[in-house]
């Protein structure tokens, strides 16, 4: 509670910690409660946001069913790879009706099903929104106009919405964004962490040890932070195989560490010259009380504010790669929603706005919580500004 | 009075304590001996790592060129510039001293090209995008980040402050898509396929308007999504140095002595607090040269950052290793210049080894 | 005489700073008598801070010795050296930085004890806390014992960094200019807490300071020792340090303090220093270090050799002045001769 409140105090900081709650749901619990589909929906491909299945009738059924419960002994028909036939499964009484499976071969199976609704062979047909727009109503398409022009909708809110669209093949945009930041923010909080804890221990070691081994330390660090790191990075990847996230993270993490260990070096300096550290050495207190409970305490806000930059950092480098190309694929994560959309060109296209910008505001968002979220931390860590 | 002699330790290497005490010299050599380590560091860099590039390409020339082993071997040789029969050390010192003569070796993907002249190629148009984008992006941010110390705790700071962290905090390439899909696709301000290239490629290159007009537009939008991506650095930077030189005693004592507020704001607080951010500013001219791949590649715009990717995936190494030496060098050098300019400004770090 | 507590023989000490080797303490040999009140008064950089850290084994000396109970503090190991560790405590000047303020006053004190083995449970440390606490003067104990540091006065630092010293047990106690930073009112409701400390507690106070007056309150009944640009100038007891001092930096350090009493300081003896300028202590004139400022400056005399502390006339005093030590007197010394 105390620790809300302290949140709270700075709003900004708030709101970042309202993002990053949202994320760790996302992270943790959302995987069981939206699934990750993978399969290839050939009916959906491209749906907008919104999309949903739909049920189709002829003119004279339109009143008489508008429902699943109003089709109990009649038959439906249903396309396969719709998302159709589990759809009706689901429904409580789903033995009761009768279920024609069209197959989608090529493209006939949407004719064939519609053949079939007209035919009478089926009463009513449950199909994704989309494909009925371009088939039935898509005022362009005459020849299926003509023939299909007085099948009507009966009902055009049956099943789940597809909230943000589907993709190029068809899948569930909204499952994918739901699913595909797991991987990437573990990654990238295993890489801050990897990258922090270095530059903890070797510029905490470097100001209290002193002499040679700090000389050595301060020149290896201003080596490797001279190299740009993103580049040195896709050489790298382009010679290792990057083919999980652990070694994606510790090389992020060892490459990343200079800088924060330069300005722990310069932190432990300067701390350790105070008078309670000195007090705590007349007092005789262990070097591990000395440096765990009288320096880190006073930097630790600082350490935890670099965290946070050094996570922020580490989603640069890998959704950079990922976007690349030079990073795993295996996983489809939000990076690799952008890797398809720039490859496959989808970006392009008006229609996919959606797919894309809902990886790009997810990611967006991340690192917009992580730095508000920052802000917090001073009034955390610091006893100081905690009661003010 | 008279003086004690101060104790005169007799150093061996008296010459040498000479030069170390000199601050630029000290400068210069460190960086020399950076560039040194960087140089070496590539070279095992290629030369160690797991699948060994030059045996991959020998394999490569063996399959596809159908080349015996010899031929391939001499033919990759040629091309990193290193003499099979040589030992370790003798190749290492050989490639040094062609690094030395300016030599960067030869493209493998396009045989008989020069690495240095295709950096050539592609670098002007880098140092152009890059370097508008960061000079824009300073001024800009130098001054939002003063009208927020100015204005500091009250809305306008907070609002430049956050906004300033939420630019800083989404990746460039970010903005680069946001900017693509909502401008460019959705509201349709542009057409980003006319706008792939460094200039329209229908045009001659010179010194025409429509070159020029055509060149600006092409390097409009990363040039956008660079500024967007660095510029919160810059405001955040600029407002704590002016927030923290407000507090100083001179600018109080401007105040007192009835100075107007424009004239403290230029002469006393711009001038003192905007001189660590040029030091700043010249340790970034360092990362212009390298470009960001990611934006360059987003945009199609042919600068030496998307050339450092094209050669990575053609895994053309000799390119690779020359582009990845000439973008440390220049950041090598940047920083150089930064600490030698922050000696300039400020005495106190030139003498600080002679009190 | 009592063996000393804490001796320090032929003590000095350098920091180097790049290339440049600062004297900072040269050949002090002094003794700190068990329950004795002992001051160390000088201006800033005579090194009266290092000779503190020293004595509290802050620092290493560059050359000489240090005793504690008759035994060479360097020489000490294991238990023993604990021993000496906690037997000297030191309190440091600024109340503001010798509390971490990441810690409440409870934790900041329960630490010695718990690492010491005084105490066993949160229960007995928290006694130990308040008792110590009520021992300083810090009552009610408990609207202090779990606050941070800033939420306590300037004062009421002090007093929790002395307690703080005090969870050791410790014989001696350095403070170092400790209530230099504290509001004048309550300076001298420390000062007699200090000494009442003495009495109670046993402790023996070296007491470092600038202001001569706070010492001669402090030390009335007992030492004064004067330092110099690294060297002690003069040591005795107080009342003859204060009242009547035969070493011409401890008679100019005297006549440079105001009296409360206005007509006293107007009418007072002023002696003009020949130069205002302190030497830098990398630049330390030849002979005797004051001799620049020294208006009883003896040419060919003090600019030759470095005098030696040594007993003065018929006084307890012991004093470094080449002049007085060959029983010379002192004779001002015209500058305009010189000139």
């Amino acid at each position: 509670m105390n620790f809300l409140k302290l949140v709270w105090q700075n709003k900004a900081g708030f709101v970042g910690f309202c993002g990053l709650v949202f994320y760790l749901l996302i992270i943790t619990v959302g995987q069981w409660v939206v699934d990750f589909d993978d399969d290839v929906k050939l009916d959906q491909i491209n749906s907008p946001p919104g999309s949903r299945l739909i049920l189709l009738t002829r003119p004279e059924d339109k009143e008489r069913y508008v429902s699943l419960a109003d089709l109990e002994g009649h038959s439906v028909g249903v396309l396969e790879k719709t998302g159709g036939p589990a759809f009706v499964n689901n429904y409580a009484n789903a033995d009761a009706i009768k279920v024609e499976t069209y197959k989608w071969r090529s493209s006939r199976g949407v004719p064939d099903a519609l053949e079939g609704l007209a035919k009478g062979e089926v009463d009513a047909l449950v199909m994704f929104s989309k494909l009925a727009q371009r088939f039935v109503l898509d005022s362009e398409n005459r020849y299926f106009q003509k023939d299909y022009a007085h099948l009507t909708i009966s009902n055009s809110k049956l099943g789940p919405m597809l909230l943000l669209g589907a993709d190029t093949q068809g899948r569930d945009m909204f499952t994918h964004v739901m699913n595909g930041g797991r991987i990437l923010i573990i990654t990238a909080v295993t890489a801050g962490l990897i990258s922090t804890l270095i530059a903890f221990v070797l510029g905490t070691i470097a100001a209290l040890v002193g002499g040679m081994l700090d000389r050595a330390l301060v020149a290896l660090a201003n080596f490797i932070i001279v190299i740009p790191r993103f580049p040195l990075l896709v050489v790298l990847a382009a010679l290792v195989t990057l083919n999980n996230w652990v070694l994606l993270a510790t090389l992020i993490g060892l490459l990343a560490w200079p800088a924060l260990m330069r300005a722990v070096r310069a932190q432990v300096l300067s701390l350790k010259e105070r008078d309670y550290v000195e007090a705590a050495v007349a007092l005789d207190l262990s070097q591990a009380h000395i440096i765990f409970r009288e320096i880190l305490p006073n930097m630790m806000s600082f350490v935890a504010i670099n965290f946070v930059v050094a996570i922020t950092s580490a989603m640069y480098d890998q959704i950079g790669l990922i976007f690349l190309g030079m990073a795993p694929i295996n996983d489809y994560t939000w990076g690799v929603m952008l890797y398809f959309g720039r490859s496959r060109g989808t970006l392009f296209n008006a229609d996919s706005a959606a797919m894309l910008l809902a990886p790009v505001i997810a990611i967006a968002f991340f690192q917009v919580s992580l730095v508000l979220f920052s802000r917090s931390l001073e009034e955390l860590f610091d006893p100081r500004l905690r009661s003010a | 009075m008279q003086a004690l002699p101060a104790k005169s330790q007799t150093q061996p290497f008296s010459f040498l304590e000479k030069i170390w005490r000199n601050y630029t010299l000290r400068t210069v050599i460190q960086s020399i001996f950076t560039v040194w380590a960087v140089i070496t560091f590539i070279f095992f860099l290629v030369r160690l790592m797991p699948g060994n590039p030059i045996e991959i390409y020998v394999n490569y020339l063996i399959n596809s060129e159908n080349l015996t082993y010899e031929q391939a071997y001499n033919r990759a040789a040629s091309q990193f510039q290193f003499d099979p029969s040589a030992s370790w050390l003798e190749q290492y010192f050989g490639y040094i001293g062609q690094l030395l003569r300016g030599n960067l070796g030869e493209s493998i993907t396009s045989t008989g090209t020069k690495v240095i002249d295709q950096i050539m190629r592609f670098l002007p148009w880098t140092v152009f995008c890059v370097g508008l984008a960061l000079l824009l992006s300073f001024v800009l941010g130098m001054l939002f980040g003063m009208i927020a110390a100015y204005y500091r705790n009250s809305w306008i700071d907070n609002l430049i402050s956050i906004i300033a962290a939420i630019l800083g905090a989404v990746p460039d390439y970010i903005w680069g898509l946001m900017i693509i899909i909502i401008c460019g696709v959705q509201l349709k301000w542009f057409n980003v396929g006319d706008l792939r290239g460094t200039f329209d490629p229908s045009l001659q290159p010179g010194f025409t308007f429509a070159f020029i007009f055509s060149v600006i537009q092409h390097a409009l939008l990363p040039i956008l999504t660079y500024v967007m991506g660095t510029v919160g650095f810059w405001i955040l930077a600029m407002r704590g140095s002016t927030t923290s030189t407000l507090g100083e005693d001179y600018v109080n004592i401007a105040r007192a002595r009835g100075l107007s507020q424009g004239r403290i704001i230029t002469a006393y607080v711009g001038r003192n607090a905007s001189l660590p951010l040029f030091t700043l500013l010249a340790i970034n001219i360092g990362f212009v040269i390298g470009g960001s791949i990611i934006v360059e590649e987003l945009f199609v715009y042919k600068g030496l950052g998307s050339f450092l990717f094209w050669s990575i995936t053609q895994r053309d190494y000799t390119t690779m290793q020359g582009i990845l030496l000439m973008i440390t060098i220049a950041v090598v050098f940047s920083n150089m210049l930064a600490d030698l300019l922050y000696s300039r400004l400020d005495p106190r770090v030139r003498i600080s080894g002679d009190s | 005489m009592e063996e000393p507590i804490l001796e320090f023989k032929k003590i000095s000490r350098s920091f180097k700073k790049g290339r440049t080797v600062i004297p900072v303490l040269q050949d002090i040999d002094l003794q700190v008598q068990p329950l004795e009140y002992l001051c160390l008064v000088g201006e800033s950089g005579c090194g009266k801070t290092t000779s503190g850290k020293i004595l509290t084994g802050l620092l290493r000396p560059s050359s000489g010795q240090l005793f504690f109970e008759g035994r060479d503090v360097s020489t000490l190991k294991g238990a023993d050296y604990t021993h000496y560790r906690r037997s000297v405590q030191i309190i440091h000047q600024d109340p503001y930085a010798s509390l971490n303020p990441t810690h409440t006053i409870y934790n900041s004190m329960s630490f010695p004890l718990f690492r010491h083995k005084l105490v066993k449970t949160r229960e007995q440390a928290r006694a130990r806390v308040a008792e110590l606490l009520e021992v300083v003067g810090l009552t009610p104990v408990r609207d202090v014992i779990d606050k941070y540091p800033h939420q306590l006065s300037g004062g009421q630092r002090q007093r929790v960094s002395i307690a703080r010293a005090l969870t050791t047990q410790p014989k001696v106690i350095v403070a170092d200019e400790s209530v230099s930073m504290v509001d004048v009112s309550i300076r001298i409701s420390i000062l007699n807490m200090l000494m009442a400390m003495r009495e109670t507690l046993g402790v023996t106070f070296v007491f470092i300071t600038h202001d001569l007056a706070l010492a001669k309150y402090f030390a009335w009944k007992g030492r004064i020792a004067v330092m110099y640009l690294g060297r002690i100038v003069e040591i005795g007891p107080t009342p003859e340090i204060t009242l009547s001092p035969e070493h011409p930096y401890t008679k100019s350090l005297l006549s440079a303090i105001p009296e409360p009493d206005p007509d006293k300081t107007r009418t007072k003896e002023q002696i003009r220093l020949r130069s205002e300028d302190i030497p830098r202590l990398t630049e330390l004139p030849a002979g005797c270090s004051f001799h620049p400022r020294c208006p009883w400056f003896v040419p060919g005399l003090c600019d030759k050799s470095v005098p030696s502390l040594e007993p003065f006339a018929a006084s307890e005093l012991r004093l470094a002045c080449t002049p007085l030590s060959q029983g010379k007197g002192l004779n001002l010394f015209e500058t305009r001769n010189l000139a």
